[in-house]
């Protein structure tokens, strides 16, 4: 192994007694020598992961970008690409059914991150000054978050289902009509919602919560002190020291959300119509079963560059709000 | 604190016991229905009105889940999968955090961005390339075919994970091994590695739930029914015309109990992971 060979190279008395960084009184080449050493054994542990992380995603990510630019032919057994175009990208910004799938993705993502968000900090304010029980509702409140998103699916298709549902029963007692939930694209959509909306605000309370329980309580007393009242207190003390909190949960719940697949294909597959059609599930589509792999990869792509782009700008915007050191 | 004196009713009936118990009813709800469901007869499932409760009660909906079904091996094939990507991904998560937190290695900055794109990277954009390698390679419906996608891309968010736990080790501690003549490798493995429990525990939890719960790439590399992880096998069980909710149901509760007792267990690290890189320190 590189690092017995490595430990023979600095001996142990070349490090000050103190146990201080070692070479903070010597000499600067000696230094040196150390940090250099230092960074080779980074690498030499790192290396393994971005060897498997290089192999296995930036390959495809690339590959992806390729395809998206090739016109393919299906073979026999396989596929060729026949040229390179910009065809694909064309066709899908002459289409219809993607930017529905873009709107779609937009809307799911912005209104269930942002009901997620406030049910969610109100969530973790109750949670905070709740004194018993806390800790059993924070583990009832994970069960959601670690649930098999198909089962869920599953689970909220049943609520919904037009003749046996027990939402549809609800309905049906309160107005004495019995909606098609799954079946109108307005209902679809909001029921959708609602199941990422169940499965999710724990994740967002439970962030939010953290945040809460470690921000500095001689704040409070100053703000009591100044006769500031709960509400004021809540947006002038409590929102803003929260904000990178926040920022973080916001950022994941986005990015995850924008992504959006294994609900709509269970729920609703996308339906009625396209409806429900996220860009993920539209991809999928176009690739797995209409084996349209040009296009289909085109829109695959142009997803993960969109994400790519949010949290990009993001982080920009992110760091220069809190400052360096919150993110790196 | 900013408790104050309550009198009385007040005591118990207020804004925040209220709000947690709309939270908790929520949240329950649906669960209960889940379980309900499953311990209900198939005509009892497709009552309307729908029963509140199981009126006769039944663990047909198991056995059958276990015995015609055959949802046993595609936990059996979940749990392969899962824990061996765990494994695997909390291994080399532990060096790459180390390195990335205590070693002066260059563009660590760059690097760290770079993971965190990978890891939200919308699985749909590798899909294809990856299927299409897979093939290739005759790794489709295998096991291996799943462990090295999930490993790969759950590595990033595992790395971030471990960096944040190596910050808040003392640095004190590696000097001293490393005085003692320690080799790096054994200052990790018995220094650090005890000092990092918690975000090993984090790592570990949150890279199973991840793999165990993940469908696009399971749905479309091993979709031979030999092959199928549980998610996928609950997905495409039934027909366009008949879903037997109570099987899948029974099926669901069997596999999302193990989680939430995993979860229950541990849940302090559960909440340390989720705000890995949101607090500091």
């Amino acid at each position: 192994m590189r690092t017995t060979a490595g430990e023979a190279l600095v001996p142990p008395q070349r490090r000050s007694p103190e146990g201080m960084p070692a070479g903070r009184g010597g000499a600067p080449d000696r230094r040196d020598a150390m940090q250099r050493r230092m960074a080779r054994i980074g690498w030499g542990y790192t290396s393994p992961s971005l060897l498997v992380i290089g192999l296995v995603t930036l390959f495809p990510i690339v590959f992806s970008l390729v395809l998206s630019f090739a016109r393919v032919r299906i073979t026999y057994d396989g596929f060729a690409v026949e040229a390179l175009t910009l065809g694909n990208y064309v066709a899908l910004l002459g289409s219809g059914d993607w930017y529905y799938a873009l709107g779609f993705t937009v809307l799911y993502t912005v209104v269930t991150v942002a009901i997620e968000l406030v049910l969610g900090t109100l969530a973790a304010l109750v949670l905070e000054r709740l004194g018993a029980g806390r800790g059993w509702i924070m583990a009832l409140l994970l069960i959601p978050w670690s649930m098999i998103t198909v089962v869920s699916a599953q689970l909220w298709a049943y609520i919904y289902n037009s003749t046996y549902g027990v939402a549809t029963w609800v309905f049906e007692s309160l107005f004495g009509t019995a909606p098609l939930i799954l079946g109108r694209p307005v209902s679809a959509i909001a029921g959708m919602m609602v199941a990422d909306i169940w499965k999710t605000t724990p994740f967002v309370a439970i962030i939010v919560l953290a945040g809460l329980v470690m921000l500095p309580q001689d704040v409070y007393e100053a703000a009591d002190v100044d006769g500031a009242g709960p509400w004021t207190t809540f947006w002038r003390v409590t929102l803003p020291q929260l904000r990178s909190t926040i920022a973080v949960a916001i950022l994941f719940r986005i990015l995850q959300a924008f992504g959006v697949f294994d609900l709509p294909f269970v729920l609703t597959g996308g339906g009625p119509g396209i409806a429900t059609q996220s860009l993920a599930v539209m991809g999928y589509k176009t690739l797995f079963q209409d084996l349209n792999i040009g296009p289909g990869a085109a829109i695959a792509a142009s997803t993960g560059l969109l994400v790519a782009g949010a949290c990009l700008l993001f982080l920009r915007a992110f760091k220069a709000q809190v400052g360096k050191e919150d993110v790196t | 604190m900013r408790t104050r004196s309550r009198h009385g009713w007040r005591r118990v009936v207020n804004l925040v016991n209220l709000g947690a118990l709309v939270l908790v009813v929520a949240t329950a709800l649906p669960l209960y229905w889940l379980v309900a469901g499953s311990l209900k007869p198939a005509t009892e499932v497709g009552a309307t009105p729908p029963s509140p409760w199981p009126a006769d009660v039944t663990v047909a909906n198991y056995v059958d889940a276990f015995t015609s079904v055959g949802f046993g091996r595609y936990i059996a094939n979940s749990v392969v999968v899962a824990s061996v990507s765990t494994v695997v991904v909390v291994g080399l998560a532990t060096f790459a955090g180390y390195a990335l937190a205590r070693t002066p290695m260059r563009g660590r900055g760059p690097l760290m961005i770079a993971l965190l794109m990978i890891s939200v990277y919308p699985a749909i954009a590798v899909v294809i390339p990856l299927y299409l390698v897979e093939r290739q390679l005759g790794l489709l419906n295998s096991h291996a075919g799943l462990i090295i996608p999930y490993i790969a891309f759950n590595l990033p968010f595992a790395i971030w994970i471990m960096r944040n736990y190596m910050l808040a080790v003392p640095r004190g501690l590696e000097d001293a091994a490393s005085i003692d003549g320690a080799s790096p490798t054994r200052t990790v493995l018995t220094v650090i590695l005890p000092q990092v429990r918690p975000g090993l525990f984090t790592a570990g939890v949150f890279t199973f739930t991840a793999t165990w719960t993940e469908f696009l790439m399971a749905l479309t590399f091993n979709s031979q029914d030999a092959y199928r992880t549980v998610p996928v096998g609950i997905a495409l069980y039934g027909t366009t015309f008949e879903v037997p909710y109570g099987t899948i149901f029974a099926a669901a509760v069997s596999v999302t109990a193990p989680i939430a007792i995993l979860v229950l267990v541990f849940r302090r690290f559960v909440v340390a992971g989720l705000t890995a890189g949101a607090v500091k320190g």
